[in-house]
């Protein structure tokens, strides 16, 4: 199945409410992409998806099971979200293979990921001298290594070299292409049109625009349009 | 199982795990050789003095900085924080898509580091111990049965140190301050040994409790604690602030 289902989530801080109700769904086969500015609660989204956050209210379910509930996460979901996720003193291979290690994955499996997001050769270098793109690819590297039928990836293309964005594009598309389901978050929409089936807008925590690409452009130039006209208040 | 092993090797991957092995195997034992060579030459002079009962115990009474400093970093790596320019990550975040539970994922944390401790003061503890034998000959005092119980309680009190510093870096989630704390207070400013000249009750604080597992004379001291009611005094500390650490690390955001 392999539906992420996000239903009414809300957020708050103090008294500051990040989440207002956010619901939608991301299903197999397509990639979905969960737009909004900078602040407006997708990462936030994400973090409580992947249990690191807690909801004030709402779920967050990956076939209808809270994600810290799932039996085998690493082979069900791959996560990125900020940075690498490693610490910096360890080399990428030494991170990957701890990861390995606790899903009881065997190490071959560190040198395949490596290979396919090309960081083969800074493996034995220290996390500490990556730059910010090689630091996605070894967190995006993290992520495949149980080759999971889930991908939620936080801003993926930050950091990218036009090169790797252009990787990245068609990686995802081949997952989508397999069944699989892509999620990713970006505040970025030139980068994006290209690569996502379903659109979520969000602004300021809550859903703004929800919909195939096609359905969220509507009668805009582009999607980067749209997305003006949907998350400025006020705007002419 | 799994988990377990990662992160044993989590912990052997991480460069201040091994300063901290270099820490706790390198204090004690040098401490102790100065000090056995100045007992050594005041023996030959004919000052008359044998070494005294405590002789290696006080100096891996000291040696726990390191069991401190792999307690501490063992979970401060977890949230050290990438530079912005790095996007900013933490490896918590990575260990917890790992290992979603987080009291399992604690619980693991804490086995990791008790065993690194209990390995760090047995090393430890054979060094020191040699060393002092080494530079004694014949002078050494033997060590005898009285020692094995003694010699578990230099392993314990590491092992409970190491701990406590995790618990608080839980709390903490940063290292710098608890690190700094508490290797000042095992050497440079011992708050805690200070308090027991205002207060006998600060004998029950747990590294002045705990020492006593092994610790024959303290000095200035006349407040009688045996080795085990001190042994049983630190596990209460220990596990207070392990539960603590744990309603904290299980109820709050990542």
């Amino acid at each position: 199945m392999n539906v992420i289902t996000i239903d009414d989530l809300v957020k708050r801080r103090g008294s500051k409410e990040i989440l207002a109700g956010i619901s939608f769904q991301a299903r197999p086969g397509r990639v979905t992409g969960f737009l909004g500015p900078n602040g407006a609660g997708k990462s936030s989204t994400l973090r409580i998806l992947l249990g690191l956050d807690r909801a004030t209210s709402g779920t967050a379910l990956i076939d209808s099971v809270p994600f810290v509930q799932l039996r085998d996460p690493l082979a069900t979901v791959g996560a990125m979200l900020d940075g690498s996720g490693a610490h910096r003193a360890r080399t990428g291979r030494a991170h990957l293979r701890w990861v390995a290690r606790s899903a009881g994955l065997h190490r071959a499996r560190v040198d395949e990921v490596l290979e396919i997001v090309g960081l083969t050769n800074a493996a034995s270098k220290r996390v500490g001298s990556y730059s910010l793109g090689m630091g996605r690819r070894l967190g995006l590297a993290t992520a495949l290594l149980g080759d999971p039928e889930i991908l939620i990836l936080d801003e993926p293309v930050n950091g990218l070299d036009p090169d790797g964005i252009r990787w990245i594009r068609t990686f995802l598309r081949e997952r989508a292409a397999s069944g699989r389901t892509v999620l990713l978050s970006s505040h970025l929409m030139g980068e994006l049109a290209e690569t996502v089936d379903d659109v979520v807008v969000i602004n300021e925590g809550r859903v703004v625009a929800d919909g195939t690409l096609d359905e969220v452009v509507g009668a805009h130039r582009t999607l980067e349009d749209a997305f003006f006209a949907l998350t400025t208040s006020g705007a002419p | 199982m799994r988990a377990l092993a990662a992160e044993a090797w989590k912990l052997a991957s991480l460069p201040t795990v091994w300063i901290a092995t270099a820490v706790g195997v390198l204090v004690p034992s040098v401490i102790a050789g100065i000090t056995a060579s100045a007992t050594l030459g005041a023996i030959t002079r004919g000052a008359g003095t044998v070494p005294g009962v405590d002789t290696g115990y006080q100096e891996l009474a000291f040696g726990v900085v390191g069991a401190i400093i792999l307690g501490v970093v063992g979970i401060s790596s977890e949230y050290f924080t990438e530079s912005e320019e790095s996007g900013g990550g933490r490896q918590i975040t990575t260990s917890l898509t790992v290992v979603p539970s987080r009291l399992r994922f604690l619980l693991t944390k804490i086995s990791a580091i008790a065993i690194a401790a209990a390995l760090l003061a047995i090393i430890a503890a054979a060094t020191t111990m040699g060393v002092v034998r080494v530079v004694l000959g014949a002078h050494a005092l033997t060590l005898g049965a009285d020692d094995v119980p003694r010699l578990v309680g230099v392993v314990c009190y590491w092992v409970y140190t190491a701990l406590l510093a995790f618990g608080i870096t839980v709390l903490t989630r940063h290292g710098v301050i608890p690190l700094a704390v508490l290797i000042a207070n095992t050497s440079v400013v011992t708050v805690t040994y200070l308090l027991t000249k205002i207060t006998p009750l600060a004998n029950y604080l747990p590294d002045m409790a705990g020492v006593r597992m092994f610790i024959r004379k303290l000095a200035d001291n006349t407040v009688e604690i045996s080795p085990l009611t001190g042994g049983l005094v630190m596990t209460a500390w220990v596990a207070v602030l392990l539960v603590i650490a744990a309603i904290a690390f299980t109820r709050r955001d990542a």
